[in-house]
C-alpha cells in the first residue's frame, strides 16, 4: 500500500536554509527558501516549515494534520562552513603524553612536489590549547602506563580561561582500546558539566594517529554548534506539533538519527552535497542518463561529482578545507566515508578581490549570509559574485528568491566600482572578470576530478543544482566542453529533493581482524544477530523497516600484511558455514578484477565486516505543485544581460520557469527564472522543457 | 601545426596523469611494507617503447621521476624489444641502472597494443629489507650491502620464475613482506596496461604522436623560462658532514640561452670506505628536480623536462661514483644537490631566495620478536630553509618526499615505544625570517631480543646555512641512552635502550632585525 501523508526535508546551507514538502503518493512537492539564520539556524528552518505548511494548506484544502507527516528527512553544510571558514569553537586537546605536536607533523610529506612556497593547513587548535597527559596503551590495548589526572586541573583551568567550547581526546591506540578515553571524559564531565566531549575512539575509530586526532579535533571543533541546532532543530519542530522521525544525511549519502548526528556531526560534512549528488542523479535516471557531472553552486562553495552508471563514487580518505585548490593532501584529514567529490571555495558570497600580484581573484573567502553579498544591502561592502552576477543583468533584482528579498543594485556597483578602481578597469570589465574567473576555478576543479575518474567531459551530461548553479552552468559547461545541461525542478533547493529521492539505508560495523581460516562463524552469527537488532531499531518506524527489505553484508578482506582492504559483499540472510568458502572466492575473484594478480602463498584475512539494510532504489518522479497548466501562453519580459559572445548587453526573453508548459522548445539567449534560482543560457542553445519539469539546455 | 585540439590534448594529457595515478594507487593499497603505504617511498613511472618518460604518478620520490625511465632502457639493452613477450616483468636493483641504491627493486611490465609494443610500465619502491646488514653508511663496497639483483626476467609470458622468487625469498629478512610488494608492482603494471590499452581503444590516437606533442610542450615551456634568466655562470658550494672530514659539493650552473648546463667539478672524490657514493643517474635526478621545480613547476614532467639541462660530475667523485662503490646512504648525499642548485640560482631570482635546510634522516631496525621477523624503518625530517617571502616550513621533506610512519605503526609492527614524536622547538635558524624547525623524536627498543638498527643522518656537522644575513639551523643530533653518539655504526639494540634523534632546524633568511 502506498504511504500517504506528506515528508518535509530541509537543507541549512551556509547562505540559504531551504526546505521541500512532499505529498505522498503521487510526489508533488512545495518549495521553500530563507536566508540562514548563523545565530540561531534552526530560526531558519522554522520559518520554512512554517511557510511549507501553509502552502500546504493552501494547495491542498484538504486537511493534513500533524500527524500526518511520515519523517521529516535534513541535511546541513553548516558543519563545512563551520571548518572551511575557521568558525567553530575553539578546541582543547588532550592527547598521550608526547604527541602534543603530531597535528603540527602531519605526515611530513609535500602534497605538491614541485611548489617550493609550499602552503600547510594549519591545525584548528593551536598549540597552547593541546595537553599531554600521562598515559599508555600499547598496541595490541593493553595498558603500559595507567591513566594519570595530574595536570587535568591545569588543563581544564586554562581551556576554561581561554573560552573553550569543546574537548577532544585523542590517545595513542584508543582505536583498540578506547578506555583511557572513556575514563578521561567522565573525569573531564564531572569537573566540567555539559560539555561537549570528542573521543577518537568514537568518532574515527581506526589506526594512524595524525589522521584520526585530526578528524576527533574537526568533530570537536563543531560538535556543540551542530548538537545545538539539532536540539533546537527538534524544538521548533515540535512547536509544529510534528513528532515524526528526524533522519539527517550523512556524507556517504545515507542517513542517520538525530542523536548520532549531533555527537559525530563530522560525519555530516558533506551531507549537503550528497543530497545534491542524490537528487542528480534522480533527475538524470529520470531521462535514461547514467553518467553525469553534478555541478552544485551554493552561497559559500561550489562541488562537482561524477557519477557514473547512476552511482556516485565514495571515498574514505576524504579532506576538509583544502588550503590549495584540488590538491589531495592539502586539507585536514578526515576519516569518514563521503560522496566522492571536489569542492572549492566559489559560491555567490565569494568575495572578489585584488592580490598582490594585481590580479582579480574570487573567494575562497565568502561573505555568507551575514553580512551578504553588498546587494543584500545588509552592510557587505565587498563585491561578491552575486553582486556581478547582479551587474551582469544575470540576476533580477526584484525577483530574487522569487521576489520575497529585493537586491539592492546601487550597493552592488558602489562595491564593484571600488574594486575596479583598484584593478585599473572598467565596472563592466570588472563584473564579467568576476563571472568569468569563478567559472573558470570551477571547470578547472572539474576538468581534474573528471580526469581522474578516466573519463571524458565531454562524454557526461551537467546536471546543475544548488541556487547559484544554474546561474553559472551553462558558462562552466562550456568550459569543460559540455553539451547537455540539465536543471532538475527546484534546483535551488536540490539537495532537499536527494534526501528525500534517497534509499533508507542503515548501516553497522564490526571489527575484528582474524585470518578466514580462524575466522569462529558462532562468534559471528551472535554479533550478526545483535547487528541485525540494532538496524532494526534505528530503522524504528514500522514503513521505514518494512521498505528496508534488501539486507546486505559487506567485508572489508585483504591479504594478511597489506593495509588497504577490498570489499567483498554479499546478500545476507544469516550467518552459515557455506560463507568462508564463498568469501574466498568472492575476495580473490575482486582482487583478480581489480589488479589483474594475486598474491601466491599469501594468507587472507578479514578486517571489518558490515551489515546494512535498504530499500529498494527506484527513481522518484517529483512534480512541482504550484506547476501552471500547460495551456497558459508564454509570455516574456526581456531584460538586458551580458552576452560574452558578443561582449556586450543584449536585450534577451526572460521567462518565468514553471509557465513553461512541458514539450515546449525554445532558442537561447534567454532566461528562466524560478524562485529559488536562475537559469542563465547567454548563448545559442535549444532550450526544451521536459516530462516533469526539468530543463534540458543543447550548447549549439 | 599540433594534430591535437587544445581540449583534446588537455585531457589526454590528463588521462596519461590519471592512469599512471591510478596505478600508484593500486600499488599503494596492495602494498605490504609500511614504506610503500605509509613513507610513500615509490613512484610509478609510464615511458614509451624506447623508455622515454611520458607521465609520472603525483607523489612520487622526486629522484625516481628520472631515474625509472633510464631504468628501462637498461632493460631494453639488455632485452630489446625481439625478446619481450606480453606479460614479461622484468626486475633489477642494479644501483647503476636504477635508483642508485639496491634497496630499491625496480621492475617494468611492457604494454604491446596491435601486436606491437608501445609502452612500459615502470615501478619502484624501497623494500622492507635487501638482505646484508641494515641500511647504513658503514659499507665500502657493494658485496657488504645486500642482495644484488641484475636485470632477469621476474615475470616471463605471465610466468613467474621460481628460481628469481627463491633467490630473493632467501636473501631477505622478510620474504613475505618483499614478495607482496613486488606482487604489488605487478599489480601496479597491470592496472596501467588495462587503462592504457583503454585509452587508445577508445580515442585511437597514437602514443608515439601524443608522446611527442606533451615532451615538447613541457620542454618548450622549461625553456623559456631558463632563457628568462640572465645568461652567465652562479656558483655554490654545499658542505656535508662526510666522515674523516667532511666533502664539498661543488655546483657552478651556466645559463646559455635557452640551455642550461650543471658541472659538479671540484667536488669531493668518491669515499672508498663508507655507502654515501651517488651513482651519475641520481646525481641527474636530483639536479634536473629542484630546477623543474624552480623554473616551470606547473608543467606535468616528462622526457622534455630533462631535455634542456646537462649535468656533468667527474667519474670518481662521489657524485659520480663507479662499480663496486657502496651506495646505501647516497639520499645523505644526493639529497644536498637542490641546496647547491638554489644556493647557485639565488642571485639570477633574488625573490626565490631560500636558505639551506635540511634532509631526512631514516631509521631502520630489525630483529625477531616472538619467532616473527619484522623489519621496519621511518624517516624523520628536518627544518626547511626561510625564503625571502616566508618562514621555513617545519619537519617537511624535502627534497625528497617520504613520509613518516605514524607511531602506531611502528608499535604494531615492532617491539617499539615511542616517548615522543615532537617539533624541535627553537631549532630554526634565527632571521627576519626564521627557519623551520626539525624533529626530536624519542623511543625506546622493548624487544626480548636484540635488534640491529642503523640510523641514517644529516647535517650532525655542517648545520643548514642561513641567507642574505639569516643564522644557522641547530644542527642534528643521536642520543643512545642519554649520550650523544655517532650515527655511522650499526647499532645492537637491547632491550630498554632509549634513542633520541634530532633533525637540524632549516637556516634563517636576513638578518633579525630587519623585520
Amino acid at each position: 500500500m502506498a504511504m500517504q501523508g506528506y515528508r518535509i526535508a530541509v537543507d541549512i546551507g551556509g547562505t540559504f536554509t531551504d526546505g521541500v514538502v512532499e505529498l505522498l503518493p503521487e510526489g508533488q512537492v512545495l518549495l521553500a527558501k530563507r536566508l540562514t539564520t548563523p545565530d540561531d539556524p534552526s530560526r531558519a528552518v522554522a520559518e520554512v516549515v512554517s511557510d511549507l505548511l501553509e502552502q500546504l494548506a493552501q494547495n491542498f484544502s484538504a486537511l493534513l494534520p500533524a500527524e500526518d507527516c511520515r519523517e521529516v528527512v535534513h541535511g546541513t553544510t553548516l558543519v563545512t562552513n563551520a571548518i572551511i571558514e575557521r568558525k567553530g569553537v575553539k578546541v582543547a586537546l588532550f592527547v598521550t603524553s608526547g604527541t602534543a605536536d603530531v597535528i603540527d607533523i602531519g605526515r611530513e610529506t609535500r602534497y605538491d612536489l614541485y611548489d617550493l612556497d609550499i602552503e600547510m593547513p594549519v591545525p584548528l587548535v593551536p598549540r597552547e590549547l593541546r595537553f599531554e597527559i600521562d598515559e599508555r596503551l600499547n598496541a595490541r590495548g593493553q595498558v603500559l602506563r595507567p591513566l594519570a589526572m595530574n595536570g587535568l586541573d591545569d588543563g581544564l583551568a586554562q581551556a576554561e580561561t581561554q573560552g573553550v567550547g569543546a574537548i577532544a581526546i585523542c590517545f595513542l591506540h584508543a582505536y583498540v582500546n578506547g578506555s583511557h578515553e572513556e575514563a578521561l571524559a567522565t573525569a573531564i564531565r564531572s569537573r566540567m558539566p555539559g560539555v561537549a566531549i570528542s573521543l577518537s575512539s568514537r568518532v574515527a575509530s581506526e589506526v594512524r594517529e595524525y589522521e584520526r586526532m585530526s578528524t576527533t579535533v574537526a568533530n570537536a571543533y563543531v560538535q556543540p554548534i551542530a548538537a545545538n541546532y539539532i536540539a533546537l532543530l527538534k524544538e521548533r519542530l515540535e512547536a509544529h506539533q510534528i513528532s515524526a522521525p528526524l533522519r539527517v544525511m550523512v556524507s556517504s549519502g545515507g542517513f542517520t538519527s538525530d542523536q548520532a548526528a549531533a555527537e559525530v556531526p563530522i560525519v555530516l560534512l558533506e551531507s549537503g552535497p550528497a543530497g545534491g549528488v542524490r537528487s542528480a542523479v534522480n533527475t538524470a535516471s529520470q531521462l535514461g542518463i547514467d553518467d553525469i557531472l553534478t555541478f552544485d553552486m551554493g552561497g559559500t562553495t561550489a562541488k562537482a561529482c561524477v557519477s557514473t552508471a547512476g552511482a556516485p563514487s565514495i571515498t574514505y580518505a576524504f579532506e576538509a578545507a583544502r588550503v590549495k585548490r584540488f590538491k589531495r593532501g592539502s586539507g585536514l584529514p578526515i576519516l569518514s566515508p563521503s560522496i566522492d567529490l571536489i569542492e572549492i571555495g566559489a559560491g555567490g558570497g565569494s568575495i572578489a578581490y585584488r592580490n598582490e600580484l594585481g590580479l582579480l581573484n574570487v573567494g575562497p573567502a565568502s561573505a555568507g549570509a551575514e553580512p551578504g553579498p553588498a546587494c543584500y544591502g545588509q552592510g557587505g561592502l565587498q563585491p561578491t559574485v552575486t553582486d556581478a552576477d547582479l551587474m551582469l543583468g544575470y540576476l533580477d533584482p526584484d525577483a530574487f528568491l522569487g521576489g520575497k528579498m529585493r537586491l539592492d543594485r546601487a550597493s552592488a556597483e558602489a562595491a564593484l566600482t571600488t574594486l575596479a578602481d583598484d584593478l585599473g578597469i572598467s565596472v563592466q570589465k570588472t563584473a564579467w572578470g568576476i563571472h568569468d574567473v569563478v567559472n573558470e576555478n570551477m571547470a578547472g576543479a572539474a576538468r581534474v576530478h573528471i580526469a581522474e575518474k578516466g573519463l571524458d567531459p565531454r562524454r557526461l551530461a551537467m546536471v546543475a543544482t544548488g541556487g547559484a548553479g544554474p546561474v553559472h552552468a551553462i558558462e562552466v559547461a562550456q568550459k569543460l566542453g559540455i553539451r547537455r545541461v540539465l536543471f532538475t525542478i527546484a534546483a535551488g533547493v536540490g539537495s532537499c529533493l536527494g534526501f528525500l529521492a534517497a534509499p533508507v539505508r542503515v548501516d553497522r560495523s564490526w571489527s575484528s581482524v582474524q585470518l578466514l581460516d580462524m575466522v569462529d562463524l558462532e562468534d559471528v552469527r551472535i554479533v550478526f544477530e545483535r547487528l541485525e537488532d540494532d538496524i532494526k531499531t534505528e530503522l524504528g518506524t514500522a514503513d521505514a523497516a518494512a521498505t528496508a527489505s534488501e539486507w546486505s553484508i559487506g567485508i572489508e578482506m585483504r591479504y594478511a600484511g597489506q593495509g588497504a582492504t577490498i570489499l567483498v559483499t554479499l546478500p545476507y540472510s544469516g550467518i552459515d558455514k557455506t560463507i568462508l568458502a564463498e568469501l574466498e572466492a568472492r575476495f580473490l575473484g575482486r582482487y583478480e578484477d581489480l589488479y589483474g594478480t594475486t598474491v601466491p602463498g599469501a594468507a587472507i584475512q578479514v578486517v571489518t565486516w558490515r551489515l546494512a539494510a535498504q530499500s529498494k532504489a527506484e527513481t522518484r518522479v517529483f512534480s512541482l505543485a504550484t506547476a501552471a497548466s500547460s495551456d497558459e501562453s508564454l509570455e516574456a519580459a526581456r531584460r538586458q544581460i551580458y552576452l560574452p559572445a558578443g561582449d556586450g548587453y543584449e536585450n534577451v526573453p526572460v521567462y518565468e520557469r514553471y509557465q513553461i508548459p512541458e514539450g515546449a522548445e525554445l532558442a537561447g539567449p534567454l532566461i528562466l527564472q524560478e524562485a529559488e534560482s536562475t537559469i542563465v543560457v547567454a548563448r545559442p542553445a535549444q532550450v526544451t522543457v521536459l516530462e516533469g519539469g526539468a530543463v534540458s539546455v543543447a550548447l549549439n | 601545426m599540433s594534430q591535437f585540439d587544445p581540449v583534446s590534448l588537455e585531457i589526454l594529457w590528463n588521462r596519461l596523469i590519471s592512469i599512471v595515478d591510478e596505478a600508484a594507487a593500486a600499488f599503494v593499497r596492495t602494498s605490504f611494507s609500511s614504506l610503500v603505504r605509509e613513507a610513500n617511498d615509490y613512484a610509478v613511472v609510464l615511458t614509451d617503447a624506447a623508455g622515454g618518460s611520458l607521465a609520472q604518478s603525483s607523489m612520487s620520490i622526486p629522484s625516481f621521476i628520472s631515474t625509472l625511465p633510464k631504468t628501462v632502457r637498461h632493460f631494453l639493452e639488455r632485452f630489446p624489444a625481439s625478446e619481450l613477450s606480453p606479460g614479461d616483468v622484468l626486475i633489477t636493483n642494479d644501483p647503476w641502472m636504477g635508483t642508485g641504491h639496491i634497496h630499491d627493486v625496480s621492475t617494468a611490465m611492457p604494454i604491446f597494443y596491435g601486436g606491437a609494443l608501445v609502452a612500459f610500465s615502470a615501478v619502484t619502491s624501497h623494500m622492507p629489507d635487501i638482505g646484508g646488514p641494515v641500511r647504513t653508511n658503514d659499507n665500502s663496497v657493494i658485496y657488504e650491502e645486500g642482495l644484488q639483483i641484475p636485470r632477469l626476467k621476474f615475470v616471463s609470458a605471465g610466468e613467474p620464475d621460481p628460481v628469481v622468487e627463491a633467490f630473493i625469498r632467501t636473501n631477505v629478512r622478510v620474504p613475505d613482506q618483499t614478495m607482496g610488494d613486488l606482487w604489488g608492482q605487478v599489480a601496479a603494471h597491470k592496472m596501467l596496461e588495462s587503462r592504457l590499452v583503454a585509452l587508445l581503444d577508445e580515442t585511437k590516437i597514437s602514443l608515439t604522436d601524443l608522446s611527442r606533442e606533451i615532451c615538447q610542450r613541457s620542454e618548450a615551456a622549461l625553456r623559456a623560462a631558463i632563457a628568462d634568466l640572465a645568461d652567465g655562470e652562479y656558483h655554490y658550494v654545499v658542505r656535508h658532514d662526510g666522515f674523516e672530514e667532511p666533502l664539498t659539493i661543488d655546483c657552478t650552473v651556466t645559463i646559455a640561452g635557452d640551455n642550461l648546463s650543471v658541472d659538479y667539478t671540484g667536488t669531493s672524490a668518491e669515499v672508498d670506505n663508507k655507502a654515501i657514493n651517488v651513482v651519475e643517474a641520481y646525481t641527474f635526478a636530483y639536479t634536473a628536480f629542484p630546477l623543474k621545480a624552480l623554473l616551470s613547476p606547473d608543467i606535468p614532467n616528462n622526457e622534455g623536462s630533462f631535455a634542456p639541462i646537462s649535468v656533468y660530475a667527474p667519474p670518481k667523485t662521489v657524485l659520480n661514483a663507479q662499480y663496486p662503490a657502496a651506495t646505501a646512504a647516497r639520499g645523505q648525499v644526493g639529497h644536498m644537490l637542490p641546496t647547491a642548485i638554489l644556493g647557485a640560482l639565488g642571485p639570477a631570482l633574488p625573490d626565490r631566495r631560500v636558505a639551506e635546510g635540511s634532509g631526512n634522516s631514516s631509521i631502520t631496525i630489525v630483529g625477531h620478536e616472538e619467532d616473527h621477523p619484522f623489519a621496519v624503518a621511518t624517516f624523520v625530517n628536518a627544518g626547511l630553509g626561510a625564503t625571502a617571502r616566508r618562514d621555513g616550513r617545519s619537519a617537511l621533506s624535502f627534497p625528497s618526499n617520504l613520509g613518516n610512519t605514524p607511531i602506531e605503526i611502528l608499535e604494531a609492527e615492532a617491539p617499539l615505544l615511542v616517548h615522543h614524536r615532537r617539533l624541535r622547538h627553537g631549532s630554526g635558524g634565527a632571521g627576519q625570517r626564521r627557519g623551520g624547525e626539525g624533529i626530536d623524536f624519542d623511543f625506546e627498543y622493548l624487544g626480548q631480543a636484540p635488534a640491529s638498527s642503523a640510523f641514517l643522518m644529516t647535517r650532525r656537522i655542517e648545520p643548514p646555512k642561513g641567507n642574505s644575513g639569516g643564522g644557522a639551523g641547530a644542527p642534528a643530533r643521536l642520543l643512545l641512552n642519554g649520550e650523544v653518539v655517532d650515527p655511522i655504526r650499526i647499532k645492537r639494540l637491547v632491550r630498554g635502550d632509549r634513542i633520541i634523534i634530532e633533525t637540524a632546524g632549516g637556516g634563517g633568511f636576513g638578518r633579525d632585525n630587519d623585520a
